[in-house]
């Protein structure tokens, strides 16, 4: 089975059983902060990487304000913590929810856009954002940031080391990459794919593709938030920097190079491009060159990625040539 | 009450009238063919038919409702299932995923079933799959030991197959089937005659683009003939293989004199 079709199930606990196993004991081992902060941010960045891949992997449209709703669900934890003294427990579930409001509230006037239309609208929401969220001091206190985020606390006491925040974000990918597994493998999945491939021919199979469209939207943007929410409690602190047009990028980056339209790529992705620039320290200034070398070589060596579906990045509308398929209108006959 | 009424329908795109007050009916049961010369609207009409292009007069009438007014997806959860003149299949999509989108329709599953997975989720699935392989079965050999296969891996001939599996696989009532022959040798032709009157036989209604004459003469229980957005002939297939001005539309204007 090729690695883009992996979905864990029950059946196949010897793959992820194993993996998972592997990652408990894992701090244990290396007992080191410096190591486990970068695993608790590869951990962030494997569900904003997977839920980025239900919209631009799955159904086929091309988000690129993925950072726009990290950073709302972010603002959303940080200012219920601050000022409402909510716990880590309800903020981030509350994240999650004003993230994927504000995606319902952007995807149902443009999502009846396509291609690079869409790409833009989502461009200039982040832009939006970004400038929202510097200049309205009131509610985000601007330039400023929010400082003094409270951790989390489990059973009352609140997480100091990374070593429980590292047992926190790897509870939460398991559960939202189990969630996200169950909606890819189901009905609601196949209509995301189907939209992917041929609009029109879903329409016809009686897919009310709008509605699917906007639903994977919320989905994708409800789990930013969620990741946003965690950034928040973890960083201790926001500001509108950490979530501009490059985040989306970043993002991007690593969900092209895991590859898209899979379930283990946005994980590949995220992990490697989060340990990647750091274990490349000891090049000193040469490290951007090699980092910009890989992205290279992925994209002409294996366009996919790590663990795309094959041909994921060729056949698609807006980065390539109109192919037969990507047509609007059929011919007069 | 026919199961399909066209009445008096016209097109225009801008000045040109791709089609002008067309009106036939289609009957429970019937195979009715659809013939004329490139450009003659038939493929318009085709995308009236399951609304994806807006009609600027006249009606359709689908067991009594308006199709005029409906979306795509409201059109095939009526019951009538299209294939297209250029294949639209899922290319990284497997034949079994294909049939599977088929099935979406008869399926309930939604975003809360599919992450909470009650157990009617694994049978509503199993059911999907088994009626797609039994759809499947109709295409004999060609379609069943590739079923995990991607459909872009697929032969020419068996995408066209692959995209009528998929129509059959949502049980429409009527089928709209674009130039099914396409691109096909006379072997595979023979086969999809073979199919049409298999998919007769699961009592579906079909409405036939064609240009292969042996096909549409083969099937039809009566032919329609456009031309030029306008509706020239209709009658029985020995009828239209007589009649005059069709012989004139399609072999122009000295033939039909001589």
């Amino acid at each position: 089975m090729p690695v883009y079709e992996f979905v864990p199930r029950r059946e196949n606990w010897y793959v992820w059983l194993p993996l998972l196993a592997a990652l408990v004991i894992f701090p244990l081992l290396v007992r080191s902060e410096y190591i486990l902060s970068i695993a608790v941010y590869a951990g962030i960045y494997i569900i904003l990487t997977s839920s980025l891949n239900i919209t631009n992997g799955y159904t086929g449209l091309f988000s690129f304000g993925h950072a726009a709703f990290y950073g709302i669900g972010a603002y959303t934890a940080a200012i219920l913590a601050t000022r409402l003294g909510l716990s880590f427990w309800l903020t981030l579930p509350l994240a999650g929810v004003v993230a994927g409001l504000f995606g319902a509230a952007i995807a149902l006037p443009t999502l009846r856009l396509t291609g690079i239309f869409l790409a833009l609208v989502t461009i200039g929401f982040q832009e939006i954002t970004f400038l929202v969220t510097l200049n309205w001091i009131g509610l985000t206190r601007g330039p400023m940031g929010i400082p003094a985020i409270p951790p989390p606390a489990i059973g009352g006491v609140a997480l100091s080391g990374n070593l429980g925040y590292y047992y926190l974000i790897l509870a939460l990918d398991v559960i939202v990459l189990g969630l996200l597994s169950r909606i890819v493998t189901s009905r609601v999945g196949r209509a995301f794919m189907a939209i992917r491939e041929d609009e029109l021919a879903a329409q016809s199979a009686g897919i009310p593709t709008f509605r699917v469209k906007v639903l994977s939207f919320v989905i994708a943007t409800f789990f930013a938030g969620i990741a946003g929410a965690f950034f928040a409690h973890h960083a201790r602190f926001v500001s509108a920097d950490s979530f501009r047009l490059d985040e989306t990028f970043a993002i991007l980056t690593m969900l092209i190079v895991g590859g898209m339209g899979s379930l283990v790529g946005p994980v590949l992705g995220a992990v490697l491009l989060v340990v990647l620039p750091e274990a490349s320290r000891f090049l000193a200034e040469y490290r951007g060159v090699v980092y910009g070398l890989i992205l290279i070589g992925v994209i002409l060596f294996r366009p996919e990625g790590l663990a795309g579906v094959p041909g994921i990045i060729q056949a698609r509308g807006a980065l390539s040539r109109v192919d037969e398929s990507s047509g609007a209108g059929e011919p007069v006959g | 009450m026919s199961l399909l009424e066209i009445q008096s329908v016209s097109v225009s795109f801008g000045g040109l009238m791709a089609l002008k007050r067309v009106s036939f009916a289609l009957e429970e049961g019937e195979i009715v063919g659809l013939i004329g010369p490139n450009g003659a609207g038939k493929t318009t009409l085709f995308n009236c038919l399951s609304a994806f292009q807006p009609v600027s007069e006249g009606h359709l009438r689908y067991s009594g409702v308006a199709l005029e007014t409906l979306s795509p997806h409201q059109v095939a959860a009526l019951g009538v299932a299209r294939t297209f003149q250029t294949s639209r299949i899922f290319r990284r999509m497997t034949v079994l995923e294909h049939l599977l989108v088929g099935r979406h329709l008869h399926q309930r599953t939604d975003l809360w079933a599919a992450i909470a997975r009650p157990a009617w989720v694994a049978r509503e699935e199993a059911e999907a799959r088994e009626c797609g392989l039994r759809t499947l079965a109709l295409f004999e050999d060609r379609l069943l030991p590739r079923l995990h296969d991607f459909a872009e891996t697929l032969s020419y001939a068996n995408r066209r197959r692959l995209e009528i599996a998929r129509a059959l696989a949502s049980e429409p009532r009527l089928l709209l089937l674009d130039e099914p022959t396409a691109g096909m040798n006379p072997h595979e032709s023979a086969g999809i005659v073979q199919l049409i009157k298999k998919i007769r036989h699961l009592g579906i209604s079909i409405l036939l683009i064609e240009h292969d004459m042996k096909v549409i003469m083969g099937v039809s229980d009566r032919i329609v003939v456009l031309d030029h957005g306008e509706k020239i002939a209709e009658g029985l297939p020995e009828e239209i293989r007589r009649n005059e001005e069709v012989l004139r539309a399609y072999m122009g204007r000295r033939y039909g004199r001589a």
